[in-house]
């Protein structure tokens, strides 16, 4: 039987055909295949452009090749490459925009359509939403094939696993609005009313055009200027949810105190919170699994150190240590990297993994009593892939579950860290800054300043949490609440 | 092994925790950018400044090697010899500093704990005890939204709230309530011994508890509830029930005494939330406490201080572990004393 692939653990039959290799499954029957192939690459293609657009503008290929000898022709590959990095996308600000003006008589001018820059904006929003919908749905779609038509096991536990999750609405809710958030992160430049950079990073080196009544005709200003007059500052200086500012400009949450757009804020904002918690889980996720592996396979003194260490990292109180770490690491070369997020990742993966070791090591410790770990022992099976072959599997369930409950802590944490001036720095956008930058709003008209991201904040951690649960009731239906008691203290910094 | 043991041993395995978690504060401290020296005195451009600086240096130590810097640094914390503040209040002792913010967080912390308790628990009782009915489910939809609320978030939208609540609560004066109080600023406890000076300083602390308590009231809920809905299933309720105990007595006796087990933890572990999350919460409300002087400490880069505070935390957060463990075998004597540990 092939080790790699365990789907077929749950096959009774031990035949040698089950040894093919998925590829010769298909060649077999390839229609099925070949159709849903068709249809992943048509939804590739409306996208390539952007595709193609990070792989040759996003990449410094210059640095990066720079050793080499000029390879001859490489001219002509550069002007291909960005040929193709500017095929017209679906999904696109330029195919939709949304920024324009209104000239009295003649209606929008350069919006989509002539539509108002409100409705083009919503437009292309669920245009993005309803191109990640179909992808997803494709990619469920491969595993539905993939069952009916190549895998030869009529029935897996991971069968039941998914049956699990589809009855369950609290997970299923959560994972919707995870996977919106995803696609907010990823889709940020789309999904926001204005460019990052003409809005929020650089609003004085860049221009828009509106009509100017007063002297009949369309003029030209600088972003920052219309953002200094379009500020919410609570009293008559306000710009609220789903409102044009005074250059046709359309503001989905309103605009901040500096008159930046608080929606492309928020999207970008995402971007960053998303980063910084998937980095950090990536770290905290493989120093748990590692010492919980290792803990479990030698256990005794090898185990014993982990705990003390663990319990020492613990000892601390988190968030004093997340802003002490944050404030000794933020002048040095890596503090300044993505305007400190990728410091903030680190900081919360270096101090975050004893909650998850934790969580993991009983699951370890119990597949380490197992028969087959002796067996693969007396059988002289290298530690390391006994540990990779036989434990892992078994504990990644748990790492998924406790890592879906620890990124809204993380998001949260972030959020604090920004609150307080130790996060992410201007100008990347940053919830907790929008929050910080609120504050003394709140009970004027620009409520929205610090309400709006709060409430972003709460619905994310709900549906990790939900998602958390949901997947725990999936892969461990008997567990029902038993690990409540860990969760509640594993969880948040506390922020 | 008896309970003394197992707290003798429970503390012996302490130790190396704090040693541990002491050298790694000591780590952070001397092996990052943050020069101690130029701290304090400022960046050394002139002559006397500069003279100034390397005087600085040698009175706190760190002309000497790193070893010795080290072994300097755990002696002094391991003997309670905490030293005094450079930066922030030059020349204050930890100890006096300590004294002067502890009871604000304390005072704080106190009512978060038990505010937290008083409405969590019975909350989430009420949940478990009628399942599935509309009331369980807004207590725990609440209880699940409550507890991922931001709590600088929550801080801020409750300061406006408390601050401005003839406008939100339908003209309720909450700062001419009973007694006049401000919603914001550091406590006062010179006259809290008299019912005007305590009511004063309970209205002064709500809304912060609230905030400061509410992650943990939301973990009380639902754990109350699951707990509740486990025992009431368990066979010694059904027993008890054959045996014609009054559903009253069932409650009382035997469902929340075993249902409040569970709870032990979330309660404990509060402590650590509480030490964590206060920089937040007393930065927005302007409480002055513990957490806050931490804060300013680390931005201040009054390096000094920051190490003898994380002491002083370690300390704190490593015996209501051990509390939190002790608890444990009393309320549970199932709980194995032997395999406890660690």
């Amino acid at each position: 039987m092939s080790t790699d692939n365990t789907d077929d653990a749950g096959a009774v039959l031990v035949e040698d055909f089950e040894d093919r290799p998925i590829r010769e499954r298909i060649a077999e029957n390839p229609r099925p295949a070949a159709i849903w192939a068709l249809g992943f690459a048509a939804l590739v293609a409306v996208q390539f452009g952007a595709i193609a657009g990070v792989l040759v503008n996003s990449i410094p290929w210059g640095t990066l090749l720079g050793p080499f000898p000029p390879i001859p022709g490489s001219g002509s590959v550069n002007a291909a490459g960005q040929w193709v990095a500017d095929l017209p996308t679906l999904l696109s600000r330029e195919l939709v925009p949304n920024e324009g003006y209104y000239v009295p008589g003649e209606g929008w001018q350069e919006t989509f359509l002539g539509l108002s820059p409100a409705l083009a904006w919503a437009f292309r929003v669920v245009l993005v939403y309803a191109y990640a919908a179909a992808f997803v749905a494709w990619i469920w779609y491969a595993y539905v094939l993939f069952r009916r038509h190549y895998r030869y096991a009529d029935w897996t536990p991971r069968d039941d696993v998914v049956a699990r999750l589809r009855t369950h609405r609290w997970g299923q809710f959560g994972l919707v609005i995870v996977l919106a958030f995803v696609v907010m992160a990823l889709f940020a430049p789309v999904l926001a009313t204005a460019p990052l950079e003409q809005n929020i990073v650089d609003p004085y080196s860049n221009t828009i055009e509106y009509y100017d009544n007063g002297a009949g005709e369309v003029v030209e200003t600088t972003a920052g200027d219309a953002n200094r007059e379009s500020a919410s500052r609570g009293g008559d200086s306000n710009v609220g949810p789903m409102s044009y500012d005074n250059y046709d400009r359309f503001h989905p949450l309103g605009t901040m105190p500096s008159g930046q757009d608080l929606f492309t804020f928020m999207v970008f904002g995402a971007r960053v919170s998303l980063l910084i918690g998937l980095l950090s889980l990536a770290i905290s996720s493989v120093a748990a699994a590692a010492l919980a592996l290792f803990g479990a396979y030698y256990k005794g003194k090898l185990d014993l150190s982990f705990v003390l260490i663990s319990d020492s990292v613990q000892a601390m109180p988190r968030l004093l240590l997340l802003v002490l770490l944050s404030v000794v690491l933020a002048n040095t070369w890596i503090g300044g990297l993505y305007s400190g997020a990728v410091v903030l990742a680190l900081i919360f993966g270096a101090t975050g993994w004893p909650a998850l070791w934790r969580a993991v090591r009983g699951p370890a410790l119990q597949v380490a009593d197992r028969e087959w770990i002796d067996a693969a022992r007396s059988y002289g099976q290298a530690s390391t892939t006994t540990m990779r072959r036989h434990m892992l599997p078994y504990i990644l369930g748990y790492l998924l579950i406790y890592a879906s409950m620890t990124l809204g802590g993380i998001i949260v944490g972030v959020a604090g860290l920004s609150f307080l001036g130790l996060g992410v720095d201007s100008p990347t956008p940053e919830w907790g800054r929008a929050i910080n930058a609120g504050q003394d709003y709140v009970t004027t008209s620009s409520w929205h300043i610090s309400l709006m991201p709060g409430i972003f904040i709460v619905l994310v951690v709900t549906a990790f949490n939900a998602l958390g649960d949901g997947i725990r009731d999936a892969i461990d239906p008997q567990s029902d609440g038993g690990g409540d008691a860990d969760e509640a203290a594993a969880g948040g910094t506390g922020a | 092994m008896s309970r003394l043991g197992y707290l003798l041993r429970r503390i012996l395995l302490a130790i190396p925790v704090v040693i541990f978690g002491t050298s790694l504060t000591f780590l952070i401290i001397r092996l990052g950018p943050i020069d101690p020296a130029a701290a304090i005195v400022g960046s050394p451009d002139t002559p006397s400044a500069q003279a100034q600086y390397e005087e600085t240096r040698e009175q706190l130590g760190l002309t000497q090697p790193l070893w010795e810097q080290y072994i300097e640094f755990m002696t002094d914390l391991l003997l309670f010899n905490l030293g005094q503040s450079w930066v922030l209040s030059p020349g204050a002792g930890t100890y006096d500093l300590i004294l002067t913010y502890a009871p604000r967080t304390l005072w704080l912390g106190f009512w978060s704990i038990l505010i937290a308790v008083c409405l969590g628990i019975p909350l989430g009782f009420y949940a478990g005890l009628n399942p599935n009915t509309r009331a369980d489910y807004l207590v725990s939809f609440g209880g699940i939204v409550w507890r991922a609320m931001p709590n600088f978030w929550l801080a801020i939208i409750l300061l406006a709230l408390f601050a401005q609540s003839q406008q939100y609560f339908f003209g309720f004066n909450w700062s001419g309530f009973l007694v006049e109080s401000e919603v914001t600023g550091a406590y006062d406890f010179s006259d809290i011994t008299t019912w005007d000076g305590f009511v004063r300083e309970f209205k002064r602390v709500f809304p912060a508890a609230l905030v400061l308590g509410s992650a943990s009231m939301g973990n009380e809920v639902r754990i109350g509830r699951t707990a509740v809905l486990e025992t009431i299933n368990s066979n010694y309720v059904e027993t008890a029930k054959a045996k014609g105990v009054s559903a009253k007595k069932i409650v009382w006796k035997h469902v929340f005494r075993n249902a409040l087990i569970p709870l032990v933890p979330v309660i404990t572990s509060e402590a650590f939330l509480l030490i964590g999350g206060a920089v937040l919460v007393e930065v927005v409300f302007g409480i002055n406490g513990l957490g806050y002087l931490f804060f300013q400490a680390v931005i201040n880069g009054d390096l000094p201080l920051v190490a003898s505070l994380m002491y002083v935390f370690i300390l704190v957060l490593v015996g209501v572990n051990i509390l939190q463990d002790v608890l444990y075998t009393i309320i549970d004597p199932r709980v194995g004393l032997e395999e406890g540990g660690a």
